[in-house]
């Protein structure tokens, strides 16, 4: 079928069709017995169409021929219902998308992710005996998608991801509990060397040496104090604290980010870039190279030098604004219209040391792990803390138990005076706007000031 | 579309399916559903979505072992490959005795709410919301709003005899939004509510005006200061009581940590976890509450029931493999539909008996950790003195642990929210460090 020829003849200014398979596997070891065991294929397609600002949206699980017609048509149907009470600006399409390099998608075995579990799991099992509870989970996603529009576009992208998570849980001498947990993996199909084996028995030996520590741990002094973020935090703070502020649908929301294009935002020590595919001289974890309008993915850059120089869009924000769309318009499930989404988000480093960073502090925090993070359009962001430690008199001290740290993103950037000479990317998370999207993170270590939690 | 017959033959098709792989006994749900949607940008409708959806989802034992595999492909060939696959998936997990599909009770066919959905009145009633918001709310800014029509017709049949079907339709409301004036813009906050027809002004059902009008008084907010730090008391505003209370439920009493043994409340059936004026419940079958469920997904009737009663804890919030593996009981729902009993205090009073603490209405904050201790921003907040509300607060953070929350409440209001989903009030707890 000419999917191009249909959607063109869908009318308006921009029309698009997407057909797309979410293929997702989960294996869950609860202390070496398997209590999850799930396999789901969820595919279909769905088309969108613009006419004169108003967007009409469908989605239906068929792919055959006269499924797809009923679908563009509910799609026109839609864009006209609106267009006939609200009738508002129309814009150009864009037609020049990229080349993902993925072209065949493999589903591997379900089988292969109980075994993958089960040898991690042998390994916690004997190497970590002071366990309360141990849990190892193996789960991949992956998204396929074949996008074509009005103008032309016909671009397939293939995401597939996989990770070894395991989760410890240890009991302190008061009674309590105390837990972390460490992730392996990134791009790819379930392997042999992937995720790396030896990478997930390295992080396991962290993890379970760092659980120790913590069952001994204190909750630091509520209030505001000098931190150093190691590098995994600073990829949340790129994308909670930073990242959110400047996607252009909660710019126009009212987002803090509106009023302050060409304006200082930072510290002049700080670029915060949007990667499309590359960055620093290597493939992203999560490349993209078109996105779900078919724009071609390039980087967006949000701050340079401290300076506030641009926003996230999809091509309509792009057009309102006057400035070009970078590839961020991103849909979750064929059951998803593209909202605009971060990619893989990331502050460059800097020339610090880290061990010179923690002899800067007299009196502060280390924070090392985190598991998740949430802002809003005033900046103001919190993420929770794992773990961490004590720094007196520049010197670690003793550790730390779960908190939270809390700012207000461009004050906080204000206060940064240092960032080590590395960048880390984390890769297994999803964002949660509106639909789960998968994204990576990442930045060096970071030294700044933050509201910190106590208990 | 198929009918609800429909479905049901393809569930019983994709059983035979399952027992041809090699499944000694199966399970399967199938439904499909309808959402039709219009989305609010920049204070206009900008987009009407209609998706039609379906799913399929496979349960299969043999020799103890499960496996479990969902598509939305309901074609023959599709639901043959996904049986083969379950089976597979099966064999190559470990036998569990704990394993099981609900066993034959009595067979029942439900249905509730709205089956047709009325676009042009929900357009109008989205438009009517937005220009009173507009009007009534000026300082207001809509960042998003959607109201939508969901239908789903569902089945679920195993081999042991369960037949069940539920038909469901229902409109929902929700929207995000802030206030601004001048460079002044307070945190995002929100409101929602599920209803079934267009007989009242949408903004007028539920408690959505006191969302609209607080949000209004956030304005000018200031953190508390760096000498302001005290441990104190916490009102929480129905919608934040959800989420701090009702993450206990996760937290303390679902199957992981009841399997493992590791929540603080593995042992404590019958006895008191929290404060006496604390009841929490299971409410499906409330009237207040819009198209609950019928069926859990574990193949059950569902069934109004307490996990906590008077401060007692009464049950356990386990599935059926999670209440055989430990030798509980099942819950006799899932959580979705969360009740609080009132107390007999106006929520007025409740204020006046704070001398100096936080009115906290969103907590934005990490996963608890297992133990309970959890820390976190209060948004859209505000300072309690001498029995009234003082100011808003930004920046300001509130720690403490959920199990000595619930153990340290000392009121509920008589008031009570309803949303369509969980009907709840104000509750007061003490002990909360606020910084």
């Amino acid at each position: 079928m000419d999917y191009n020829g249909l959607i063109a003849g869908a009318g308006g200014s921009h029309a698009e069709l997407r057909l797309q398979t979410n293929t997702d596997h989960k294996v869950v070891l609860l202390n070496g017995e398997l209590v999850g065991n799930t396999f789901s294929r969820r595919g279909g397609v769905c088309s969108r169409v613009c006419k004169n600002g108003s967007w009409g949206f469908a989605s239906g699980p068929e792919t055959d021929d006269d499924s797809v017609r009923e679908v563009v048509r509910e799609a026109a149907s839609g864009a006209s219902f609106l267009d006939s009470r609200v009738r508002g600006k129309g814009f150009a399409s864009s037609a020049a998308p990229g080349v993902c390099p993925e072209s065949v998608f493999t589903d591997v075995p379900q089988k292969d992710y109980i075994e993958a579990a089960k040898e991690i799991d042998a390994y916690v099992s004997e190497n970590c005996p002071r366990l309360a509870s141990r849990t190892v989970v193996c789960v991949s996603d992956c998204m396929d998608k074949t996008i074509f529009t009005a103008s032309g576009v016909n671009a397939r992208t293939i995401d597939p991801r996989v990770y070894i998570y395991v989760f410890m849980t240890a009991e302190t001498d008061d009674g309590g509990t105390v837990d972390m947990f460490t992730v392996a993996g990134g791009r790819g199909y379930l392997g042999p060397d992937m995720p790396d084996r030896n990478e997930c028995r390295r992080k396991v030996d962290e993890l379970y040496e760092n659980l120790m520590k913590k069952r001994e741990g204190v909750f630091p002094e509520a209030g505001v104090a000098d931190v150093i973020l190691d590098a995994a935090l600073a990829g949340m703070l790129a994308h909670e604290a930073v990242g959110h502020t400047c996607e252009a649908d909660l710019v126009t929301g009212g987002s803090v980010a509106g009023k302050c294009l060409g304006k200082p935002v930072a510290s002049e020590l700080v670029t915060l870039t949007d990667y499309a595919h590359t960055a620093f001289g290597s493939t992203v974890p999560l490349p993209l190279y078109t996105d779900d309008e078919g724009t071609l993915c390039e980087d967006a850059v949000l701050i340079k030098d401290g300076i506030l120089t641009g926003y996230m869009h999809n091509i309509e924000s792009a057009a309102r604004y006057g400035m070009k769309p970078c590839g961020n318009a991103r849909a979750h499930f064929f059951t998803d219209e593209p909202l605009i989404r971060m990619r893989n988000t990331a502050i460059s480093p800097g020339t610090s040391k880290l061990e010179d960073m923690i002899a800067s502090i007299d009196n502060g925090y280390y924070l090392l792990d985190t598991g998740n993070g949430q802002a809003d359009i005033t900046g103001e962001f919190m993420f929770g803390i794992n773990f961490g430690y004590e720094i007196k008199n520049g010197k670690l001290g003793r550790p730390l138990r779960d908190t939270t740290i809390s700012g207000v993103a461009f004050e906080m950037l204000k206060s940064v005076t240092m960032l080590s000479d590395t960048v880390k990317w984390s890769s297994s998370g999803y964002c949660g706007k509106k639909q789960l999207m998968p994204v990576s993170l990442g930045g060096p270590d970071v030294k700044c000031r933050v509201s910190i939690g106590g208990r | 579309m198929k009918t609800l017959q429909g479905l049901k033959n393809t569930a019983a098709d994709a059983l035979a399916m399952c027992l041809e792989a090699g499944a000694e006994k199966a399970s399967c749900s199938v439904s499909q559903g309808l959402l039709r949607e219009l989305n609010v940008e920049d204070g206009k409708v900008n987009l009407m979505r209609s998706n039609f959806n379906s799913s399929l989802r496979l349960i299969v034992l043999r020799d103890g072992r499960k496996g479990t595999v969902s598509v939305n492909d309901l074609s023959p060939e599709s639901i043959r490959r996904a049986a083969k696959d379950c089976v597979e998936a099966a064999d190559a997990a470990k036998p569990d005795d704990a394993n099981c599909i609900a066993s034959l009770t009595e067979n029942a066919d439900f249905s509730e709410g709205i089956a047709e959905c009325d676009e042009t009145a929900l357009y109008d009633a989205t438009m009517e919301y937005l220009d009173t918001v507009k009007s009534d709310y000026p300082l207001v800014t809509i960042e998003n709003l959607i109201s939508s029509y969901s239908r789903s017709e569902s089945v679920l049949l195993n081999t042991n005899g369960v037949d069940y079907s539920e038909r469901q339709g229902s409109y929902s409301i929700s929207a995000g939004f802030s206030s601004s004036d001048g460079d002044d813009t307070t945190s995002l906050t929100g409101c929602g509510v599920d209803f079934l027809g267009f007989d009242k002004k949408l903004i007028e059902l539920g408690d959505q005006r006191r969302v609209f009008d607080r949000c209004v008084k956030e304005l000018g907010a200031s953190p508390l200061g760096a000498d302001g730090k005290f441990t104190g008391k916490m009102l929480m505003s129905p919608e934040c009581a959800a989420d701090l209370v009702g993450s206990a439920i996760g937290l303390f009493l679902s199957d992981g940590v009841i399997i493992d043994g590791t929540s603080p409340w593995r042992s404590k059936l019958g006895q008191k976890v929290a404060s006496d004026k604390l009841t929490l419940s299971c409410i499906p079958h409330d009237s207040r509450i819009v198209c609950g469920e019928r069926v859990h997904s574990d193949g059950y009737i569902s069934e109004d029931f307490d996990y906590i009663k008077d401060g007692v804890l009464k049950s356990f919030d386990l599935s059926e493999y999670g209440a055989r593996k430990t030798g509980g009981e099942r819950a006799k729902a899932s959580s979705s539909c969360i009740g609080i009993a009132p107390g007999e205090t106006p929520l007025e009073d409740l204020i006046k008996g704070v001398d100096r603490g936080i009115y906290i209405c969103r907590f934005s904050g990490g996963e608890p950790s297992v133990a309970g201790d959890i820390s976190g921003v209060a948004k859209n907040s505000f300072l309690i003195e001498n029995g009234r509300i003082a100011r808003p607060l930004c920046e300001t953070m509130v720690s403490f642990n959920i199990a000595e929350m619930v153990m340290n409440i000392l009121d509920i209001s008589k008031e009570t929210v309803c949303d369509g989903s969980s009907v709840l009030p104000w509750v007061l707890s003490d002990g909360v460090t606020v910084s």
